[in-house]
């Protein structure tokens, strides 16, 4: 959980760059299909969802969501965030969550691709009786990390808070105890 | 989806309220392993769970709690339910829930079909979701299931229910989800 909050950190605020796009990809639009996964001791969930990004996240729009983390925070962010263009879309069977938040970062491994939606996508463990608040937690994150292939794997803090925090100025907090798993990532052939 | 559940578990209801003494033997104390399922369009959700049982509950007792379901007031009923002794535990994980009504009912061929409620909620179904509906009113767990004379069954489960008089039978089960958890392997656990 530490190090899903940190490399995601790290991401939103910039500090990994530069945002140079991949030689070796189509940059957005671009279309991923994701198996989410969630496990526990006693239970096991599986859902089918697709990613679809239309376009990453400028610099100049990707700055001023940050600035308003850093000077308002969490409230200042989700408040900037949704007045962002959206970027694409995260759809699991008929519903919707709009993403207002796109990166894309290329390492030595291949790409990380952040994307931030406006609106939380699944309280995980909201449907145990006396489940924690979920005030607070109004956006998702998620992270993709792709070969060059385009095959990959990820996770996704369905309901989370970003604020700010040490030691990269962004810290996501996830409302389930575990974030959910992305396997079986696929880039899909346009 | 839900009536067959409703129907069926008022079949055990009826069978108590008519016979004079249940003609099969208590088994109890006895456990079952179950594993449930829900499946969706996008998904599914598969759990595992062990349903104790240390004794069924007595006709005395039964009819105590049938008579404050029939009444009307769902405050009563879970109180009367509540204040009935504990006769097992549900247990998913870590969590354990008192089970505080348990009936079976002999079958054809040794079968037996056994019905439990729970004095809380198991699970919400649905619940995550960013506009999920409130689950105030949803007080209590029902799990229905068919043995056979080996030990194996399947059955149903209203992980969040309300249970209130009404239709055809007189009681109706209404589950949070709209979609009952459906336990597709039960198995009774050696002594």
């Amino acid at each position: 959980m530490a190090v899903f909050c940190l490399a995601v950190g790290l991401l939103l605020s910039g500090m990994v760059g530069p945002a140079s796009q991949s030689k070796n990809f189509k940059g957005a639009p671009e279309t991923f299909s994701a198996r989410a996964q969630v496990a526990t001791e006693a239970a096991r969930g599986d859902v089918y969802l697709t990613i679809k990004v239309d376009k990453y996240t400028p610099d100049k729009e990707r700055e001023a969501v940050v600035k308003a983390l850093q000077s308002g925070g969490s409230g200042a962010f989700v408040e900037a965030l949704r007045k962002a263009p959206v970027a694409g879309q995260i759809e699991i069977g008929k519903q919707t969550f709009a993403i207002r938040w796109a990166r894309d970062v290329s390492d030595d491994k291949g790409r990380v691709i952040t994307l931030v939606t406006d609106k939380p996508v699944y309280f995980v463990g909201a449907g145990v009786p006396g489940a924690k608040p979920r005030e607070g937690y109004d956006v998702a994150v998620v992270q993709l990390k792709m070969d060059p292939a385009g095959i990959g794997e990820g996770t996704m803090a369905a309901a989370a808070r970003v604020k700010p925090g040490e030691p990269t100025g962004v810290q996501v907090d996830d409302y389930a105890s575990e974030p959910v798993k992305l396997l079986s990532v696929t880039r899909k052939i346009q | 989806m839900f009536r067959a559940l409703t129907v069926s578990l008022m079949c055990v209801a009826a069978f108590v309220a008519v016979a004079s003494a249940q003609a099969y033997k208590n088994t109890a104390p006895e456990s079952f392993r179950a594993n449930g399922q829900v499946t969706d369009t996008p998904g599914g959700v598969a759990a595992s769970m062990t349903i104790q049982i240390d004794k069924y509950t007595p006709d005395d007792q039964h009819k105590t709690i049938v008579d404050a379901l029939k009444a009307g007031d769902n405050a009563a009923f879970l109180d009367v339910l509540r204040k009935s002794p504990v006769v097992g535990a549900l247990k998913m994980g870590q969590r354990s829930i008192a089970i505080r009504w348990a009936r079976q009912e002999p079958q054809q061929g040794g079968n037996r079909r056994i019905a439990v409620m729970t004095e809380s909620p198991i699970f919400f179904f649905g619940a995550g979701a960013a506009d999920a509906k409130p689950t105030a009113g949803y007080d209590v767990g029902v799990l229905e299931f068919t043995i056979d004379s080996v030990g194996m069954g399947k059955g149903s489960m209203a992980a969040a229910a309300r249970v209130k008089p009404g239709g055809p039978t007189g009681i109706q089960i209404d589950d949070y989800s709209g979609k009952r958890v459906t336990l597709t392997t039960v198995t009774r656990n050696q002594s």
